[in-house]
């Protein structure tokens, strides 16, 4: 071969490199569902945000990777009061924002109060969705000097520590806040393992590895996150190389993907319950025996298997699998189209009856709505029952289903809930005690059995875990015999990246991903 | 000339006022509370009405239309409600990058189109001209976001030869021609469609065209065939021409919509689907706003090119 000849197909070799799939040192590019709305962690109310923002951001508490467990984050330590109601905290020295300033327990307090103080004078550059939810049980924070702080709670609250380790307690820089003013939306700085290079809408968010982290230092140089809307567009991009990891391919080519070795697919249950709200406050579905024969009725593994191609784990139970406390030592909904039948007569509509049943035609956590609420109309036509479909754009259901009395609800609606702080509180609480009927929470079943709400408010304040772990297995047990929802499955975050990524962490709670230990084999 | 322009810039003042209060009217008659969407399920009622108070959404309707449109005139297009970012300069980059993506569509539509309508007319009633119009009856019924997805299949994923989404690469990338490989697929698919339109457009208007006695005088003065179609035909064949590929540039933008989703293409279309699902009152009025104008406009300037193309339609 002539030199030129040789000099030419190097070149070419160095182009198709250039321009093909070979990855540059220490990035990892994501690609997302969808765009980040904002990278401000006191503003977060989505998936993809906070997805993006975790790297870049710390809190006081966090969880164990991987785990519902709380250990120290800019926190080191902490004591609670005996009465549980005085929280003092000694913060970690050393730690940096990205900005250089120094983070001290003045910053805690200046965060905090941002979201939860109109006079404060930084209030306004934001709206913070999460702030009473979050931090709303905080009656006064004493700053003791710059590593320690005192938080006195208006009540006893359990959960605490786990609600310090949610992305609404996560700390900004005040000095860019005074710099960027409401624009702090797309200037995050933060102290995490990485910190912010730009964004370009539409396009990519680029993060670079943090030189002055306090802890270990992330492993990869640069993060990138890409929001590819199209779950088909996503799948291409990563068979195309040119995203190394992508969020929830379609469904229908989980299987394929799982036998390419080109990839590793992980399937991690999250903290998400899909369920049919049953109105328990109007006829037929006051009555215990109607909702559990609907229950029956239900063939819930046809529909994981059939509808969302395995996407989904069979719910046994309202209370997600990887909650503490969460319990299969109750009764059992198993397919039982017979037994349906007969509870159905027991409760006098040995004939059946006919419902309204709505259902958003897409939604945040709702996986296939529409599908799966035909097959479940098709299975309660089955036993008798007739359920007439409306379906509603999800902005219009939301407004339609939260809010209005149980007389102006129809008999059935699909609900589903993605949890936050791994505490059963979270869920059971606010979900299904009768002291959370709307507009005060989100019993949207306006279920209430008087047992239920004694353990579940008892629950809310003891302080001791295993006695807290018991009244919650009890709720759970009389939950499941009322069976005030038909709870149909939880669902997976399927990850698909390609072979050879090492140390990717999917956090449950908040759906968080953890690149920081990720390494290229 | 003058006086002609004079007016229709004056009549496209109405045309966007009646725009932007039907949008308006529409997003606010639509029922779904934006508060709601953006402050997720955890925000207490309290908080919703506090946020609806501070964005003034509960403000009599007409107030608000008022509000906007004074505030728009003043270069405050407002924050969007979801995104908490100032409206204009989101907007204006994401329309930039429709505009690159819808313009060279078109281009590319109108180059094609044109060139294969005339040689279908040259080769009229030949197997040239079967073919050409059985592409263009393909090009025209094919779904645009199928025909993006084959593409997307084809060349990126199976022959790796280009990029299946995206605007540029993701690591470093950013250069113009990393943006011209980045923008075959999606150009190509939004194309195809009014490509073939034009094409039928051209061949018909030329076949017209070509039964004209001027014609028939070129050809007996002894013109080669190729300066009786391009010279004498074309020009005059033009105007129904213009008229389709100004009427196409409404067609581009309705259909990026799908391609900027299927490529990931961070336009105005993707922006505009996400703030009607997320009732994102001034994203998406700003965005039709600024679409709006511009096609106002385009419209002005096909105008204008038919004054300059037949004299006769000058109208002073």
């Amino acid at each position: 071969m002539c030199k030129r000849c040789t000099v030419l197909s190097i070149c070419l070799m160095l182009l198709v490199g250039l321009t093909g799939t070979c990855l540059a040192a220490g990035t990892l590019v994501v690609a997302l569902e969808a765009e980040p709305t904002s990278l401000d962690p006191h503003q977060l109310t989505d998936y993809n945000s906070v997805r993006a923002a975790a790297a870049l951001f710390e809190t006081l508490t966090k969880f164990r990777p991987g785990t519902t467990e709380i250990m120290p984050g800019l926190a080191e330590s902490w004591v609670m009061s005996e009465d549980g109601l005085k929280y003092t905290f000694y913060l970690r020295q050393g730690v940096l924002f990205h900005d250089g300033t120094a983070f001290t327990a003045d910053d805690v307090r200046f965060n905090f109060e941002r979201q939860t103080d109109p006079n404060h004078p930084y209030y306004d550059t934001g709206v913070f969705g999460y702030a009473e939810f979050t931090l709303g049980m905080i009656d006064s924070i004493e700053v003791v000097d710059d590593y320690t702080l005192v938080f006195d709670l208006k009540y006893t609250f359990p959960p605490f520590l786990r609600n310090l380790a949610m992305a609404s307690a996560a700390f900004v820089s005040p000095e860019s806040l005074e710099q960027y003013g409401a624009d702090i939306v797309i200037h995050p700085v933060g102290t995490g393992p990485f910190q912010f290079r730009e964004w370009e809408p539409g396009v990519r968010v680029v993060l670079d590895r943090n030189v002055t982290y306090w802890g270990e230092p992330a492993t990869l140089d640069t993060l990138i996150f890409r929001p590819i809307i199209n779950p088909q567009s996503r799948l291409a991009a990563l068979e195309a190389g040119e995203v190394d990891f992508m969020v929830n391919p379609p469904p229908d080519d989980v299987v394929r993907l799982q036998n390419d070795p080109r990839f590793n697919v992980e399937a991690e249950l999250g903290q998400h319950t899909w369920w049919i709200v049953l109105n328990c406050q109007v006829e037929p579905f006051d009555n215990k025996l109607v909702r559990q024969a609907v229950h029956y009725a239900v063939d819930k593994e046809a529909i994981v298997d059939g509808i969302l191609r395995g996407t989904g784990e069979v719910a046994v139970n309202a209370l997600p699998p990887s909650v503490w406390s969460y319990t299969e030592d109750l009764k059992i909904y198993d397919y039982n189209p017979q037994m349906a039948r007969d509870l159905l007569a027991t409760a006098g509509y040995p004939d059946g009856f006919e419902v309204d049943f709505w259902v958003p035609e897409s939604g945040s956590g709702m996986q296939q709505p529409v599908e799966m609420a035909t097959a479940i109309q098709a299975y309660l036509a089955a036993v008798g029952v007739t359920a007439n479909i409306s379906t509603w754009e999800w902005g219009t259901y939301l407004d339609k289903v939260f809010g209005p009395p149980a007389n102006e609800l129809p008999a059935m609606h699909e609900m589903s809930w993605i949890m936050d702080n791994g505490d059963p509180d979270n869920f059971l609480y606010i979900l299904l005690s009768g002291e959370q009927w709307p507009l005060d929470g989100f019993n949207e079943a306006f279920y209430q059995n008087e047992e239920v709400d004694r353990l579940l408010r008892e629950a809310r304040i003891e302080l001791d875990a295993t006695t807290r772990e018991t009244l919650y297995i009890e709720a759970q047990q009389l939950i499941a015999e009322d069976s005030p929802w038909i709870w149909v499955d939880h669902a997976y975050e399927t990850f698909v990246m390609r072979e050879g990524i090492q140390g990717f962490v999917f956090q449950p709670t908040q759906g968080i991903l953890r690149f920081e230990r990720v390494v290229f084999e | 000339m003058t006086g002609y322009l004079v007016r229709r810039i004056l009549w496209l003042l109405p045309v966007l006022v009646g725009v932007t209060f039907l949008v308006f009217l529409t997003m606010h008659l639509a029922p779904g509370d934006p508060v709601k969407i953006m402050l997720g399920p955890r925000a207490t009622e309290e908080t919703l009405n506090r946020v609806r108070t501070e964005l003034g959404l509960d403000r009599p309707m007409p107030v608000q239309y008022v509000s906007w449109i004074s505030r728009v005139l003043a270069g405050d297009w407002g924050r969007s409600i979801q995104l908490r970012r100032r409206v204009l300069p989101l907007v204006s980059s994401r329309f930039a990058s429709t505009a690159l993506l819808g313009f060279s569509a078109l281009f590319l539509a109108s180059l094609g189109g044109i060139g294969a309508g005339i040689a279908a007319a040259f080769k009229r009633h030949t197997a040239w001209d079967r073919m050409f119009t059985f592409l263009a009856i393909v090009g025209f019924s094919i779904p645009v976001f199928w025909f993006g997805l084959i593409l997307q299949f084809i060349f990126g994923v199976r022959l790796g030869w280009l990029p299946t989404s995206g605007m540029i690469a993701s690591i470093g990338g950013g250069g113009a021609w990393d943006m011209v490989y980045h923008l075959i697929l999606p150009v190509a698919a939004l194309a195809a469609e009014p490509m073939a339109l034009i094409a039928r457009m051209t061949r018909s208007s030329m076949l017209e065209v070509i039964q004209e006695d001027y014609i028939r005088t070129a050809r007996s003065k002894g013109l080669t065939e190729k300066v009786v179609l391009l010279k004498h035909a074309l020009r005059n064949a033009f105007v129904p021409i213009l008229t389709v590929i100004g009427m196409q540039l409404g067609f581009v933008f309705a259909g990026s919509v799908f391609v900027e989703a299927i490529f990931s293409w961070p336009g105005v279309g993707n922006l505009i689907v996400n703030g009607i699902l997320a009732r994102d009152f001034p994203i998406v009025q700003g965005s039709i706003l600024l679409i709006a104008s511009s096609y106002v406009l385009i419209n002005l300037l096909v105008d204008v090119s038919y004054a300059y193309v037949t004299p006769q339609l000058r109208y002073d």
